[in-house]
Formats: C-alpha cells, sequence, structure tokens
C-alpha cells in the first residue's frame, strides 16, 4: 500500500501532442515511423479486399463480392451521380479510392493492437487535400481556360472597381488557401481529438488502477467509458471519410458549373 | 499549470455562437421539413444567420491569438 | 443560387477565416512597422466586412 501511495503521489501526466511521436522502427531514419507503416498496410489490405471482392464476379454475389459492390454503389450513386451530375464517371475512381483510404485509415484508430489514426499526423490530410485541390484546379481550368477562370474568381460583377482593392485579395485567399486548410483541418482536427480523448481516458484508468483501493474501482467506469467512446469514434471516423470525399465532389461539380 | 488564461476566454466565447448556430439550423431543417418548396427562400436566410454568428466565433478565436 | 448546404456552409466559413486573417494580419504587420494600437482592431473590422460582403454576392443576392 505504501509503494501505491508513493505511485499516486508522483502524480498523473496527462497525455499530450507528445504521445503522437513514435521512435523510427528502422535505425534513426525518421522516415519509417507507425503512421508510415499504417499507410501501407491500408494500401495493402484495402487493395486486397477489393480485389478480392471483384476476382469472381457472379450475377449472385457473394457476401465478399456484396460488400464491395455496396461500397462502390453509394459513392457512385450517392457522391457522383447525384453531385456532380452528367459527367461524373471521369471521377468515380478518384472518389472511391479517396473514400476508401481515408476510411481505412481512420478506422485504425479504434482496432485494437494497431489503435492510431493516420489521419491524427497533419501530413497525410495536407498530401490527400493536394489532390483533390491539384484535381478541382485542373477541372475548372481545363473547362473555362485559365484566363476566364482566374478573371471570374477575382473580379466579382456588381460592385464599384475601387472595392475590387479590399475583395480580391480575400476572394484568392479564399480560393487558394483557405478552402483546402479547412479541408484537411478539419480532418485532421477530428482524428487528433479522438484519438487525444480515447489516451485520456485510458490512461486515466489505468492511473486510477494504481491509487488506492476506491479509486480502483473508479477506474471501471474510466475504461468503460473509453469503451463506449471508441463506438462513438467509430462513428466520427466513417462520417469523417464521408464529408472530405463529399466536399471534394462539390467542389469539382463547382468547378464544371458555368458560373461561380 | 501553464497556458494562457486566453484561450479560456475563447473557450467561453463559443458557447454563444456554437448555441446560435444550433438554434438557426434546427430554424432551417424543420422549415425545409414542412415546406421543402420554401428551401430556395429559407437558405439564404439561414445562411446569413449562421455568418453573423459564427463572426463572433471567430474574433475570439483571433483575439485569443492576438492578445498576449 | 441554391447550393448544396454543406459546400455553402463550408464556402462561407472560409470567407470569414480569409477576411478576418488577411486583413487583420495586414492590419497587425502595420502595428508592428508603425508601432501604434489602434490597427489592428480596424483590420479586423475591415477584414469582416469585406468577408460579409463577398458572402452577401455570393450566396444572398439572387
Amino acid at each position: 500500500m505504501h509503494t501505491l501511495l508513493s505511485q499516486a503521489n508522483s502524480g498523473f501526466v496527462p497525455p499530450s501532442s507528445a504521445d503522437f511521436d513514435f521512435a523510427p522502427i528502422f535505425g534513426n531514419s525518421i522516415l519509417f515511423t507507425k503512421p508510415v507503416l499504417l499507410v501501407f498496410f491500408s494500401v495493402i489490405l484495402a487493395g486486397s479486399f477489393f480485389t478480392l471482392s471483384a476476382r469472381k464476379a457472379a450475377i449472385v454475389p457473394s457476401k465478399l463480392q456484396f460488400a464491395g459492390e455496396s461500397i462502390y454503389t453509394f459513392i457512385r450513386n450517392e457522391l457522383g451521380r447525384d453531385v456532380i451530375g452528367p459527367e461524373f464517371m471521369r471521377f468515380v475512381p478518384f472518389l472511391f479510392s479517396l473514400f476508401v483510404f481515408i476510411l481505412t485509415n481512420n478506422i485504425f484508430g479504434v482496432v485494437p493492437l494497431l489503435q492510431f489514426p493516420t489521419m491524427s499526423h497533419i501530413g497525410f490530410p495536407i498530401g490527400i487535400t493536394i489532390f483533390s485541390y491539384v484535381t478541382y484546379h485542373y477541372v475548372a481550368i481545363k473547362k473555362h481556360g485559365l484566363k476566364k477562370y482566374v478573371t471570374d474568381i477575382c473580379f466579382m460583377p456588381g460592385i464599384p472597381k475601387p472595392v475590387y482593392l479590399i475583395l480580391t485579395p480575400v476572394e484568392l485567399l479564399t480560393y487558394l488557401v483557405t478552402r483546402p486548410l479547412t479541408l484537411s483541418m478539419r480532418l485532421f482536427a477530428n482524428m487528433f481529438a479522438g484519438h487525444l480523448l480515447l489516451l485520456v481516458f485510458t490512461l486515466g484508468g489505468e492511473y486510477l488502477l494504481t491509487s488506492g483501493l476506491i479509486l480502483k474501482f473508479l477506474s471501471l467506469f474510466s475504461f468503460s467509458f473509453a469503451i463506449g467512446l471508441s463506438f462513438f469514434e467509430l462513428g466520427i471516423q466513417a462520417l469523417q471519410a464521408y464529408i472530405f470525399t463529399l466536399l471534394t465532389a462539390l467542389y469539382i461539380a463547382g468547378a464544371l458549373a458555368d458560373e461561380h | 499549470m501553464t497556458g494562457t488564461l486566453a484561450i479560456v476566454g475563447f473557450g467561453l466565447s463559443t458557447i454563444g455562437p456554437g448555441t446560435a448556430t444550433g438554434l438557426i439550423f434546427a430554424a432551417y431543417i424543420s422549415g425545409v421539413a414542412r415546406q421543402p418548396e420554401a428551401r430556395s427562400i429559407l437558405q439564404p436566410i439561414a445562411f446569413l444567420g449562421f455568418a453573423l454568428a459564427e463572426a463572433l466565433a471567430l474574433f475570439g478565436l483571433v483575439l485569443a491569438f492576438v492578445l498576449k | 443560387m441554391a447550393m448544396n448546404d454543406d459546400a455553402a456552409f463550408w464556402s462561407i466559413l472560409a470567407y470569414l477565416i480569409s477576411g478576418l486573417v488577411f486583413w487583420g494580419g495586414a492590419g497587425a504587420l502595420a502595428d508592428h512597422f508603425l508601432s501604434t494600437h489602434f490597427l489592428l482592431i480596424i483590420g479586423l473590422i475591415l477584414g469582416m466586412g469585406s468577408s460579409f460582403w463577398l458572402i452577401w454576392l455570393r450566396f444572398l443576392k439572387s
């Protein structure tokens, strides 16, 4: 009991952003850590799942084929056809791989043993945001031509000329920086905060286990709360993957539209 | 404990705009649910209200970073 | 212009942030170099005003 009390006096160390840094796996190279390993694993996992589900395509689908096809149909109909419009088939492969990649990496956050959402490192959301950023700007420039696109963004019709001096920088900043930034920050912040929340309750429960007898019972509540929050996190992770893909589809649709 | 009190102030200042945004979109959703054809009339009003409410939260965010 | 609700929501948020960041940042820089204290507030108000103007033009006018 004395040792337990002295441990309790050492104080609870709350989880911080330092818990998101991992030691390198091979030697001293910081290029290969747990998140990078998880990204490679997610690509192998998703690729083999959809290869297996589509290999023996039958009219009466097996359970595996049905699972793969329902994800594909969901993306094609809900995000492609309903949002983008008649030209949607060109973008379905991009939207589908985006959704599956983000979903797999997010769900790693609640899978036992892996338990780390890759997207809670800001570099990964920024990386995938660059893909959708380049895509929707390229689509718009190809559709309207560079000159008309820039004029459409910079010069809104129907305001007096001196006001352009005030409004054009804000408009340019919105299109070039803030919109992609909100796209990546939302995914990053949700995953970061969710993982931190789970860490608080598991580490708190672990700390209570090392404390006195009454506090040991209280650790039960902390652990059960962590398990409940894991299911809540599962919902958020699926929702964030959906929202990221939906907003990419909406920006592509806006780029294809006639007026801005 | 370390940190600035400005962050606590920002946390407090988000309560009002958060409640306001929730109320605005609740009214918008129930309005569209009762009368779907009124969507094009209701949408600008709802988003104007949202922008006005969200502006206060963003002022809080900026001032939390600026005032040291 | 009945835009999709999600796109409108996040675009409005992006406009508000960029207006505040650009003109507020310009005001803060001017304060730093001229060693005054009132330009930041003027920049923030100007940025918020320009954001509202752009939101009005994009989403509410038609």
